[in-house]
């Protein structure tokens, strides 16, 4: 080594200390600012006191929200200002990176908007950071009036930190040309077994060129295994936020999962792909058993569709079993930072909170409400010529409350990725649901760090 | 001593426009480069969600690290994709470099420009293109198999099948980048050499062995050093294909490490594995480059 290139790594050296040295009280200091603890929840708790006076007040207000959703709010803004005249509502959709400049907004306690879109199952993780308002006070009042599995997603720890919006009840799109033609009955379709051997009937018939329903085994399983577990009343997390997945109601929806597989009746196609949205205009497929909002996606890809579809209600696991469960949808939450809670909240509950508010939504944009007081308005028992003059809506609204109620915490979306990996990996094995659920469970556990619920049957004495 | 480190300041004092002049990119860098490096060094050895408060847990990320069966998962991974792309890419690249630098083939710039394509393409419009293609039931490259006899292919949709199609796209998406950085590469080397060699009776394969190949290894090697960063760090080829679907048979190391820290919002545990990672990358493009040197 020659002793200029010796020199050269020295003075090399010396560079990055003096950077380092630079740098380091930045990092400090940062790490000084994120280190300072959150606000007790009980201070932040806005008060009837403080909305008091809201509709003399002059300001204007930011919500962040994206396609349809934000569109159906600015279609509730002139409703809104009917009330409140001073108050400017601007609805921001410029959508990209919403969610990380939300959250980044949070961690610099600063900036952001004034009311914040979110799915319910993505609330949760904010709510327990207490960075959001907390609107017990102002909104407990209508606990009764909203669909109460829906509800209990917006609480942590007892503390309402969101109020829901649109849900997303389940039942089974179809197309009535195909049932005709292999003259099945939706009425006598009761239960999942019912719906396999129309399935199995449809499949032999056409010579397989018509499958009953979309079972993509590569994604979209935990879906299925949501949805059908909601049903079931089953659970992932207990109320305590402990791991509860292995339980017998999993057990009981991953048989079913396992019938739908083995009886050849599914067709392995992602959801929203291409060949998916096709579908809608051939005959490859003669259903979709999914959510309420599924029909906003058929309406806009194939209008020309338009009155060949008819839905029916969700089979039953057992017979005599609840027919409901529900799918996605939404809430909106105030930041706990934003300087104009009173008015922020006079938006959220007239456009939540009001029959006037959620049904303005429905009737334009297709957003089913969660506010139960709006299913005794007669918009619910109009016909709809998109499905043939079916009183479709007044279908999605039966016993809405009677959903069984699904937790989500902090933890949903890891919990649902480690599920939904592993059931794509289960679909194309022999493994028994009870090894599968042990394992799924012994992942999350060791993965998440949380305890396993005294409900679990790898628990002692809770033997299936 | 001392008078001469009085002469540096002098000096410097001296330059003060200059170093005003060059002081942006310093910033900047020390702003968007350095800050962040040295912070999630520091975030390596915490736990943290973002808006709740900062731990200090010491080592322990690395103890789970080690035993994290999805990081390795998504390691090996990217480990098979990129044998399965990146020498196949880097050969076919030389091959196309080479026939568009000889000179019998016409509409040149037209071919150049064609395979550079796929490389600036958005990546979003390239999904929903290779998701028609790669559909099981009514894409193509299924419809062309059952045409020529052979069974169907799931392609996005099983396990044992999900790399491959995953290395495909980067082949196609990554050949035309490589293949113009190697033509600038041949475009560099002088015409002389081969008129000597030619003098000398050498012939098209002597030429090719005993000049291109050589005069090429820094290209090779700046290449295949760089295929392996984006091997590592690939992300948006296999977010929007396959999610790092069947199961976890695609997720890649990239993917595995987004997932972690904006979807499962485990910052102090996402910045432990890139760091380990990214020490692995350098070691490795050291070792490359070392070689190369040394050959030299």
């Amino acid at each position: 080594m020659d002793p200029e290139s010796g020199q050269h790594r020295w003075r090399a050296l010396l560079i990055w200390a003096i950077a380092v040295a630079l740098a380091a009280p930045i990092v400090w200091l940062a790490t000084r600012l994120l280190a300072t603890p959150p606000r007790a929840d009980s201070e932040a708790a806005l008060s009837p006191s403080e909305i008091a006076d809201t509709a003399s007040r002059t300001n204007d207000i930011e919500v962040w929200s994206w396609n349809i959703a934000a569109a159906s709010l600015k279609a509730v803004v002139p409703g809104f200002n009917r009330r409140y005249p001073n108050i400017d509502v601007f609805v921001n959709m410029t959508g990209a990176n919403m969610q990380t400049r939300f959250f980044l907004s949070l961690c610099a306690r600063t900036g952001g908007p004034d009311v914040m879109q979110f799915q319910n199952l993505e609330a949760p993780r904010y709510a327990a950071s207490y960075r959001l308002t907390d609107l017990t006070e102002v909104g407990g009042k209508y606990r009764e009036q909203f669909a109460p599995s829906f509800w209990k997603n917006c609480l942590v720890d007892g503390r309402l930190y969101a109020i829901p919006w649109d849900m997303g009840p389940c039942a089974v799109f179809y197309k009535k040309h195909i049932f005709d033609q292999y003259g099945i009955d939706p009425d006598a379709i009761e239960t999942w077994d019912d719906y396999i051997e129309a399935g199995k009937h449809i499949v032999s018939e056409s010579g397989g060129k018509t499958k009953m329903f979309h079972m993509p085994t590569s994604s979209d399983m935990a879906r299925l295994f949501e949805m059908l577990l909601q049903q079931n009343g089953g659970q992932i997390f207990d109320d305590e936020g402990r791991i509860a997945v292995n339980s017998a109601q999993s057990l009981q929806v991953l048989r079913l999962i396992r019938k739908l597989l083995r009886s050849g009746i599914g067709s392995n196609v992602p959801f929203f792909s291409p060949e998916q949205l096709a579908s809608f205009q051939n005959d490859t497929v003669a259903t979709y058993p999914i959510a309420v909002w599924f029909g906003g996606t058929i309406r806009n890809s194939a209008p020309k569709t338009a009155g060949g579809w008819r839905v029916f209600r969700l089979p039953a696991l057992e017979p005599g079993g609840p027919r409901v469960s529900n799918l996605g949808g939404s809430v909106l939450v105030i930041p706990d930072q934003c300087p104009k809670k009173p008015e922020a909240w006079a938006f959220v509950e007239y456009a939540l909170c009001t029959k006037e508010g959620q049904l303005e939504q429905y009737r334009k944009f297709d957003l089913f409400p969660s506010l139960m007081s709006t299913f005794d308005d007669p918009f619910f028992d109009e016909p709809d010529p998109f499905y043939g003059g079916q009183k479709v809506r007044r279908l999605f609204a039966t016993e809405i409350d009677k959903i069984p109620h699904l937790n989500r915490t902090r933890y949903w979306n890891e919990a649902y990725r480690y599920l939904g990996q592993a059931l794509s990996a289960w679909a194309d094995t022999d493994e028994s649901p009870e090894d599968f659920l042990a394992g799924v469970e012994k992942r999350m556990k060791r993965r998440i760090g949380l305890e396993l619920s005294p409900s679990s049957l790898s628990m002692k004495g809770n033997s299936p | 001593m001392k008078t001469r480190r009085g002469g540096q300041w002098k000096e410097i004092r001296r330059n003060a426009a200059f170093y005003f002049f060059i002081s942006p990119f310093f910033v900047l860098f020390a702003v968007f480069g350095l800050y962040p490096l040295l912070f999630s060094l520091y975030l390596s050895f915490t736990k943290w969600d973002g808006l709740t408060e900062l731990k200090w847990v010491g080592l322990s990320n690395v103890y789970t690290m080690l035993g994290d069966d999805i990081l390795l998962t998504a390691l090996w991974n990217t480990l098979v994709i990129g044998i399965m792309y990146v020498p196949p890419m880097l050969i076919c690249a030389f091959l196309f470099a080479l026939m568009l630098n000889s000179g019998w083939i016409k509409l040149r710039g037209l071919f150049r420009a064609a395979f550079f394509l796929p490389s600036v393409t958005p990546m979003v419009a390239i999904a929903v293109v290779f998701s028609l293609l790669y559909g099981v039931d009514s894409g193509f490259l299924n419809h062309l198999l059952t045409k020529a006899g052979l069974e169907k292919v799931p392609w996005l949709v099983s396990e044992d099948w999900s790399k491959a199609s995953v290395a495909l796209l980067l082949f196609w998406r990554w050949t035309g980048y490589n293949m113009l950085l190697m033509l600038a590469g041949l475009q560099g080397i002088s015409d002389e050499y081969y008129e000597a060699a030619t003098i000398d009776g050498a012939g098209t394969l002597q030429k090719m062995w005993h000049i291109t190949l050589p005069l090429m290894r820094p290209i090779f090697t700046f290449c295949t050093i760089m295929s392996i960063i984006g091997t590592v760090y690939m992300f948006d080829e296999v977010f929007v294909l396959t999610r790092g679907g069947p199961g976890t048979s695609s997720t890649t190391f990239g993917l595995y490490l987004f997932n972690t820290s904006f979807s499962d919002y485990k910052f102090g545990y996402a910045s432990c594995v890139a760091y380990a990672v990214a020490i692995c990358v350098f070691i490795v493009s050291q070792a490359i480059l070392r070689r190369a040197r040394n050959k030299e």
